[in-house]
C-alpha cells in the first residue's frame, strides 16, 4: 500500500482478502480513466505533493486499491482481541467511557487537598496530583535553587508530612491516585511516601491504587535542567520502580511511557511511538534479566499520547500503536497473558499546538484533537485549557475542558460503537502506514544499541533540536498554517483580555514546615538511613527499600535527592 | 565589516521546557550573532557568562512562572557588576501584564511572549544594539 506502490502486483492477497481481484483490477482502470478525464491539469500536477505531519504521502483520493491486502483476521480483528487495532476492549466505551482525568496541582499540598475534596464531593474517583518544579526536579523548598519556581504549576512536596496533608482526611482505599512524578529518581521516593502514609493510616499496600509516571526520558531529554543523573542511572532507578512496585502494590501502575512530552518537546507522532515503546521493550529486557517474566510486569505498563493537529494520522497513531504493542508482546517477548498484550493510553490534547493569539479559538482546536483521541480509543482524556500560552487553567478554563468532553460523551454519539473509522481506505492506510514506521523507528534505535545508548550518544536531543528547527522555518514560511498566527493572522491588538491564573503564595509556608521537620525528626536516623542509600547505590539491589525507610524518618526529598546525584554523578544534554 | 553582536542565553533556573529557547538561540546564530547557549542557569551564572562573553545581550527563557523573581535578579546583579549596558531579553509564557510590569519596572529591554516570529526577535536585537544586520550569504 502507499502512493509509489511498488508492492502493487507483487504481494500476493492473503487468503481472507476484503476484495478480490478483479474487482480492484476494475478499480484501478476506472480510477486511472478518472484521473485522466475528471481532473484538471493542476489537479493532476499536485498530486505528490501532499502529506502528513509525519512526512506519510497522502493522495488526492484513496480507495480499496490502497487497501487491497488488508487481512481483516491479521490487520483488524475485533475489539478486544488481536491484535487490538479496533480496541482493547470488546464493549469498548459502551462499557466504560474514556475517564474524565483533568489535571490540577497548586501551591501547598494544604491547597490541593481542599481541591481534591471538592473533586471527590463532585463524583470524581480519581486524582491527579501535580508537582511544582523544584519537586518534580528533587530539590526541598528552601533550596537556593527553588527560588521563583515553590508552588508554581503544581503542589511543594518536600516530606512525608506533604503527602499526609496533601490527603488529609482522605481514604487511600478508595480513591486512585495519579502521581505524576515524571522523572525515575523522584518516582522512588514521591510514590513511596503516599504508601508509607497509607501504612501508617492502617490501609493495606493491597487496597492502594494509582500509577505514577516514572519515565527516564523524561529525566534525561524532555525537560532541560541544571544537572540530572546519568541515562543509565536514571533508567536503573525506572527499572527498581517497577520491579519493586509490582510485587508489593498489586494495584499500582509503575510507569506510564510518556510519549506526550517527548512529542511537546519536539518530534513527529511515529517517533513519539518508537520511543515510547523502545523504552517499554529496553525495561522488559532488563526485568527479564532480574528474574522476572513478561507477564509479570506488563500488565501495569500504561502509554500516554499527545493527540496533534493532523486529524487522521492521529487517530492512524493510536490503532497502529496497539498493533505494533501486541505483536511485540506476542512474538518477541512470548507473553501468556492477554493483558500483557493490550496497550492502554492515556491522551492529552497537544498544548505546542495553542497560541496566546486569540487564545479562545484553542477551545476549538481542543475539541477536534479530544475529538480524535476518542476516535483512536483512549483510556482516559485530558483536554487542555485555552489559556495553555499564558498559565495554569483558571477556574473557567478548565471547566470549559471539562465540558467539552462531556459533550463528546454524551452529546455526539460517538461512544456508542467500536472505532467507527475502520474500514475507512485513507484512516487503514494511514494505520498501516504508521505501524511500518514506528517498527522500522523502533529497529533503528536497536541497531544503536537500544534506547539508553541512543540517549547517552545524543541522539535523541539532535533529532528533537532538528525537528523543531524544521518544525518551525515550515512556520516562519507559513507552510505550517497557524490560524491568526501566520495564516489569515489576527489584527493588532485583536488579542482578548484574558484572566490569568494567579498561585498562592507558597514558599513561607514550606519553609516553615521544613524548620519544624528538622527540629522534630532524629538526626541520627535520618544520617543513618541515607548512608545506607548511599552505599547501596552501588550494589545491584533494588533502592526502593532503602528511600521509604528514609521517608518514614522524615528525609527530605531534596536529601535523598542529593544522595543521588552525588552518587551517580551528574550529566549534561550532549547538545551545548 | 561590522563586528557581531554577542548573546547570552539561558533557561532560567529550573524551568524544563528547552525548545523555545534552543530555537530561538539556532535563529539568532543563523541571523549572523555569535550565540552562547548556557543551558539552565541561575541568575548569577548568568551575569557570570554575560561578564566573560562580553555580551551585547542576555535571553532569558522562563515558562515556569520564576520570570518575576529570577527575571528582575538578573538585571538587578548585571548593574551591581557595572554591566548596566547589556540588554535584557526574555521570552515565554506569562500573563501579559506580567510582561508589560518586567518592561517598565523591572529593567527588562522587551518581552517576547508566544506566537512572535523569529525575524522579528531577531531584527529587534539588532536595532537595540545598533549593529547592522548582515546581508544573508548567497546560495
Amino acid at each position: 500500500m502507499g502512493l509509489a506502490d511498488d508492492r502493487r502486483g507483487i504481494m500476493s492477497a492473503p487468503k481472507d482478502s476484503l476484495f478480490n481481484e478483479s474487482s480492484i483490477n476494475q478499480i484501478e482502470t476506472d480510477q486511472a480513466a478518472w484521473l485522466d478525464t475528471a481532473l484538471s491539469e493542476a489537479d493532476r500536477a499536485a498530486e505528490g505533493s501532499f502529506f502528513t505531519h509525519s512526512g506519510i504521502p497522502v493522495k488526492l483520493l484513496f480507495t480499496p486499491a490502497d487497501v487491497k491486502d488488508m487481512s481483516h483476521a491479521r490487520d483488524l480483528g475485533f475489539p478486544g482481541q488481536a491484535p487490538f487495532v479496533r480496541g482493547v476492549y470488546p464493549n469498548m466505551y459502551r462499557g466504560r467511557l474514556f475517564t474524565v482525568r483533568q489535571l490540577a496541582g497548586l501551591g501547598a499540598p494544604e491547597d490541593c487537598n481542599l481541591r481534591i475534596k471538592y473533586l471527590l464531593d463532585h463524583g470524581a474517583t480519581g486524582v491527579n496530583i501535580l508537582f511544582d518544579l523544584p519537586t518534580i526536579r528533587g530539590y526541598n523548598s528552601d533550596d537556593p535553587e527553588s527560588e521563583g519556581n515553590v508552588g508554581a504549576c503544581g503542589a511543594a512536596v518536600d516530606s512525608i508530612w506533604d503527602i499526609d496533608a496533601y490527603f488529609r482526611d482522605i481514604d487511600l482505599g478508595k480513591v486512585s491516585t495519579s502521581i505524576v512524578t515524571h522523572l525515575p529518581s523522584t518516582s522512588i521516593v514521591i510514590p513511596g511516601m503516599y504508601f508509607a502514609v497509607a501504612e501508617q493510616r492502617g490501609t493495606p499496600w493491597t487496597q492502594v491504587a494509582g500509577t505514577c509516571q516514572n519515565d527516564f526520558i523524561m529525566e534525561t531529554c524532555v525537560g532541560s535542567a541544571p544537572e540530572i543523573l546519568p541515562p543509565a542511572a536514571s533508567f536503573r532507578l525506572q527499572c527498581d520502580v517497577v520491579e519493586w512496585i509490582c510485587k508489593n502494590i498489586p494495584r499500582w501502575n509503575p510507569i506510564s511511557y510518556n510519549g506526550y512530552n517527548l512529542r511537546e518537546a519536539g518530534t513527529d507522532a511515529v517517533q513519539e511511538v518508537a520511543i515510547a515503546i523502545s523504552n517499554a521493550i529496553a525495561t522488559a529486557e532488563e526485568l527479564m534479566r532480574r528474574g522476572m517474566s513478561i507477564d509479570d510486569f506488563a500488565p501495569r505498563m500504561s502509554f500516554f499520547w499527545d493527540l496533534h493537529n493532523d486529524f487522521f494520522e492521529e487517530i492512524a497513531k493510536c490503532r497502529a500503536s496497539r498493533k505494533v504493542w501486541y505483536q511485540l508482546m506476542k512474538e518477541r517477548f512470548g507473553a501468556k497473558n492477554k493483558k500483557s498484550m493490550l496497550m492502554r493510553f492515556h491522551v492529552q490534547t497537544a498544548g505546542v499546538t495553542l497560541p496566546a493569539t486569540e487564545p479562545y479559538n484553542n477551545i476549538a482546536r481542543s475539541a477536534l484533537q479530544g475529538l480524535a483521541a476518542v476516535l483512536g480509543g483512549c483510556q482516559s482524556l485530558h483536554i487542555d485549557s485555552y489559556d495553555e500560552a499564558y498559565s495554569a487553567p483558571t477556574e473557567e478554563a478548565a471547566l470549559i475542558s471539562l465540558r467539552t468532553q462531556q459533550i463528546i460523551q454524551a452529546e455526539t454519539g460517538i461512544v456508542n460503537t467500536v472505532d467507527p473509522l475502520a474500514g475507512s481506505y485513507y484512516v487503514e492506510y494511514l494505520t498501516d502506514q504508521m505501524a511500518q514506521r514506528i517498527l522500522a523507528s523502533i529497529r533503528k534505535i536497536e541497531d544503536m544499541g537500544g534506547l539508553v545508548k541512543a540517549v547517552e550518544s545524543g541522539w535523541l536531543h539532535r533529532e528533537i533540536s532538528a525537528y523543531n528547527y524544521r518544525y518551525q522555518r515550515s512556520i516562519e514560511a507559513g507552510e505550517t498554517k497557524v490560524v491568526g498566527v501566520n495564516y489569515q493572522p489576527a489584527e493588532k491588538g485583536a488579542c482578548c483580555s484574558i484572566d490569568v491564573f494567579k498561585y498562592p503564595e507558597t514558599f513561607t509556608r514550606q519553609k516553615a514546615k521544613l524548620e519544624r521537620l528538622r527540629g522534630e525528626r532524629n538526626p541520627k536516623k535520618v544520617k543513618e538511613c541515607l548512608a545506607v542509600l548511599r552505599d547501596k547505590c552501588h550494589s545491584d539491589e533494588n533502592l526502593y527499600p532503602y528511600t521509604i525507610a528514609a521517608v518514614k524518618h522524615l528525609a527530605t526529598l531534596g536529601e535523598i535527592e542529593d544522595v543521588f546525584r552525588e552518587e551517580f554523578g551528574r550529566w549534561a544534554f550532549p547538545l551545548y | 565589516m561590522a563586528r557581531k553582536v554577542r548573546v547570552v542565553m539561558a533557561k532560567l533556573g529550573l524551568d524544563i521546557h528547552w525548545r523555545g529557547v534552543y530555537l530561538v538561540s539556532q535563529f539568532l546564530k543563523d541571523a549572523g550573532m555569535e550565540v552562547v547557549y548556557l543551558g539552565n542557569q541561575f541568575p548569577e551564572q548568568i551575569v557570570e557568562a554575560a561578564l566573560e562573553e562580553d555580551a551585547d545581550i542576555v535571553g532569558l527563557s522562563s515558562l515556569s512562572g520564576n520570570h518575576m523573581t529570577l527575571g528582575p535578579k538578573v538585571v538587578r546583579l548585571l548593574k551591581e557588576k557595572g554591566l548596566d549596558k547589556v540588554k535584557v531579553y526574555m521570552g515565554g509564557v506569562m500573563a501579559p501584564d506580567d510582561a508589560a510590569a518586567l518592561e517598565k519596572e523591572h529593567g527588562i529591554h522587551k518581552v517576547f511572549l508566544p506566537d512572535t516570529p523569529m525575524e522579528k526577535i531577531v531584527n529587534h536585537m539588532y536595532a537595540s544594539v545598533g549593529i547592522p544586520r548582515p546581508q544573508p550569504q548567497a546560495g
